[in-house]
């Protein structure tokens, strides 16, 4: 689950990183009024999770409140679906450093991460300059020593208050890490003042969705998806992605839905729905083929190989959503594994053609597709 | 012949009263897998298909030693019951779960590296060689998917691993030993980590992987076949090749961030380093008779 800024500012100022006077403001007048309030220039920040908000305009330094007026209309209506804006002082910038800490899988253990230059895209540099990029890993058993810090300090070319500075806010943002099951934490960029005082920029926290369990108070709302279909299935706890093309998947195991979504791209098609309802989800058929049928797709195709997701229990669900949903699309299945025979028996008496070859099915998804059928 | 599991492993059993606990016990044993004991905390003295429960791991082994554990516990309590295990001296853990808690994932599999154990999992099936033993959930008797014979297989994915197998039965061939490292982005045990015990195992001609996008697994198994570590035949089929970028495709570690663990990159690493690479699942069987021929191990 990945925060917003203005949460995860909220995070790390509680931590004792030091973070811009703000307000969050939830309409343009309350915008105007908060930017009064913190004094001119300051920033517009609109509050979406996607990347790269300052190249999209999304960002905006205003000088007057008139400006501060017009800049949050304008945010407030862009098609980014803009709801918050955070309103923060403008900083006095004297340079700009990179701070992150993540996951490091082959070594198990967390890596800090550190380079000179904020602000940058940390993936391009890693791979244009990675001798700019400062490391240090760490094991959780053992936790993030002082002298990691200093070592980390006196790469960046850091020393007197500013190191001292940096060692606590380095200190903190492994709490913030820890304490929130992260996958990710990152101040990018991390503020160097004129005034000689470092100050977290932006603020990026990613918690673990396998960890939200335990990290109270943390339930993505409406506000963390791309749709309404995406955010009922999260309730579910159907996996879902939302996409805008004709086939709806409504198949069994992470793996073989992404071959599925795959092989419709390879034969021309294209996906109305990414859903799974394998696993835990396999006597969900009609709860998945409402959410399917939200995007009134031109096919549903259905591709499983279940193991303990027995076929017949999916093809009982699947011949018993379409006698209660009444879908007009053609629906196409293939279902295989645990149960197969008495699932192909239900699937031909409720009137379909049970297909055994992912690919077979898939050309005739696409081909139905693309003929145009309704 | 195979790898991690065969029949003279003794397996210890973790969470065996629960529902998937007892049905897959029974399953283990019907394919021939020696199951010796079973752990539930506040059970004691109970049965499960005939085999001893106890209420720790330390108080099962003492009874009924065994070198292997297999997990079948929620994912919130997998890191206690992992570490249980390791405690009680087994080096040999398969973990099931769907969803451990991320830094529980690096604690575990630092764990195991410290203790030379090999965890695999979680969110994975688990390992089977065919006709053998098992450790973990596989409809071993669908026999078009679960036929034994001379190819290992390493996967990422469950689903996928039953879509791609039926293929390399369908080509003729069989299975010896096939282990699901699973489909988070930290799993205890990695493709690359196997490669050793698949080059020695006399049993296995040739390897598939099953990949996807996300992560450096891949990688790492074409950085092992450079440097020669890995010199049998590989096939590998990837997932997610058209899937867009920066969205999380069902698994935890199938997720491509700041142009990282593409398919296509993967794809262009794992030829270089001598491996073929398929574009659809039924290509993995015509590669691999490509390079083998008629298996010569198969009882078809």
């Amino acid at each position: 689950m990945k925060l917003h800024e203005h949460e995860a500012k909220e995070v790390f100022a509680k931590a004792g990183i030091p973070v811009p006077r703000s307000f969050l403001a939830l309409d343009a007048a309350a915008a105007s009024q908060a930017a009064t309030t913190i004094g001119f220039p300051c920033v517009l920040k609109s509050q979406v999770l996607m990347g790269g908000r300052g190249k999209a305009g999304l960002i905006r330094l205003v000088k007057d409140a008139p400006a501060a007026q017009e800049a949050a209309l304008e945010l407030f209506a862009s098609p980014h679906g803009v709801h918050k804006l955070l309103v923060e002082e403008a900083v006095a910038i004297e340079r700009e450093i990179y701070l992150s800490i993540t996951v490091d899988p082959v070594a198990a253990e967390a890596v800090v991460l550190a380079c000179a230059q904020g602000g940058v895209e940390i993936e391009e540099l890693a791979a244009t300059a990675p001798e700019k990029i400062f490391r240090e890993s760490v094991s959780l058993s053992e936790g993030f020593l002082p002298f990691r810090a200093r070592n980390l300090c006196m790469s960046l070319g850091l020393s007197g208050d500013l190191a001292k500075q940096a060692a606590a806010i380095l200190d903190a943002l492994w709490k913030c890490f820890r304490a929130n099951d992260a996958e990710l934490v990152e101040i990018n960029p991390l503020f160097v003042t004129k005034s000689g005082t470092l100050i977290a920029g932006d603020g990026k926290l990613l918690i673990d969705d396998s960890s939200l369990f335990r990290q109270a108070g943390r339930e993505a709302g409406r506000d963390y998806y791309d749709s309404d279909a995406a955010f009922e299935a999260a309730k579910e706890g159907i996996p879902y992605l939302q996409f805008d093309g004709d086939i709806s998947l409504m198949c069994a195991g992470a793996g073989l839905t992404t071959v599925v979504y795959d092989l419709i791209v390879d034969e021309g098609g294209t996906v109305a729905n990414y859903l799974e309802f394998g696993g835990p989800n396999y006597r969900k058929a009609v709860r998945a083929m409402e959410l399917c049928l939200k995007n009134d797709p031109k096919v549903i195709l259905i591709v499983t190989f279940g193991t303990i997701a027995r076929a017949d229990v999916m093809a009982e669900g699947i011949t018993d959503a379409i006698a209660r949903l009444k879908p007009k699309c053609p629906i196409i299945p293939c279902i295989r594994g645990t149960g197969e025979d008495k699932a192909v028996e239900m699937l031909r008496a409720a009137g379909l053609e049970p297909l055994f070859d992912t690919e077979e099915a898939v050309r005739k998804a696409v081909a139905l597709a693309k003929g145009g059928y309704r | 012949m195979s790898v991690f599991i065969d029949r003279d492993d003794t397996i210890l059993i973790q969470g065996i009263t629960g529902s998937e606990g007892s049905f897959w016990t029974r399953h283990m044993i019907e394919l021939g897998t020696t199951v010796v004991v079973g752990v539930t905390p506040g059970k004691e003295g109970q049965s499960v298909e005939g085999i001893p429960v106890y209420h720790s791991v330390r108080r099962a082994v003492a009874a009924h030693p065994a070198n292997a554990a297999m997990i079948f516990v929620p994912p919130r309590f997998t890191k206690d019951a992992v570490f249980e295990a390791l405690d009680s001296g087994i080096r040999k853990i398969v973990t099931i779960a769907e969803g451990i808690p991320l830094h529980e994932c690096l604690e575990i599999r630092a764990a195991a590296r410290d203790r030379g154990a090999r965890v695999v999992g979680g969110n994975t099936s688990g390992v089977i060689s065919p006709g053998r033993a098992m450790m973990g959930m596989f409809p071993y008797w669908i026999e078009r998917v679960y036929k034994p014979g001379r190819i290992g297989i390493m996967t990422r994915s469950g689903s996928l691993t039953n879509e791609v197998t039926a293929m390399v039965v369908a080509a003729g061939f069989g299975v010896s030993s096939l282990i699901g490292v699973g489909g988070d982005s930290v799993p205890g045990t990695r493709f690359a980590e196997l490669l050793p015990d698949f080059q020695a195992d006399t049993g296995t001609d040739a390897v598939v992987i099953i990949g996807e996008l996300g992560g450096t697994m891949e990688e790492e198994v074409a950085e092992a076949m450079e440097a020669r570590r890995f010199n049998k035949p590989l096939v590998a089929f990837l997932g997610g090749r058209n899937a867009p970028k920066g969205r999380r495709m069902g698994h935890a570690g199938a997720i491509v961030t700041g142009g990282k663990g593409t398919v296509e990159g993967k794809t262009a690493t794992l030829r270089k380093a001598g491996a073929l690479v398929a574009a659809r699942p039924r290509e993995v069987g015509s590669l691999l008779f490509e390079l083998l021929g008629r298996n010569p191990g198969s009882k078809a």
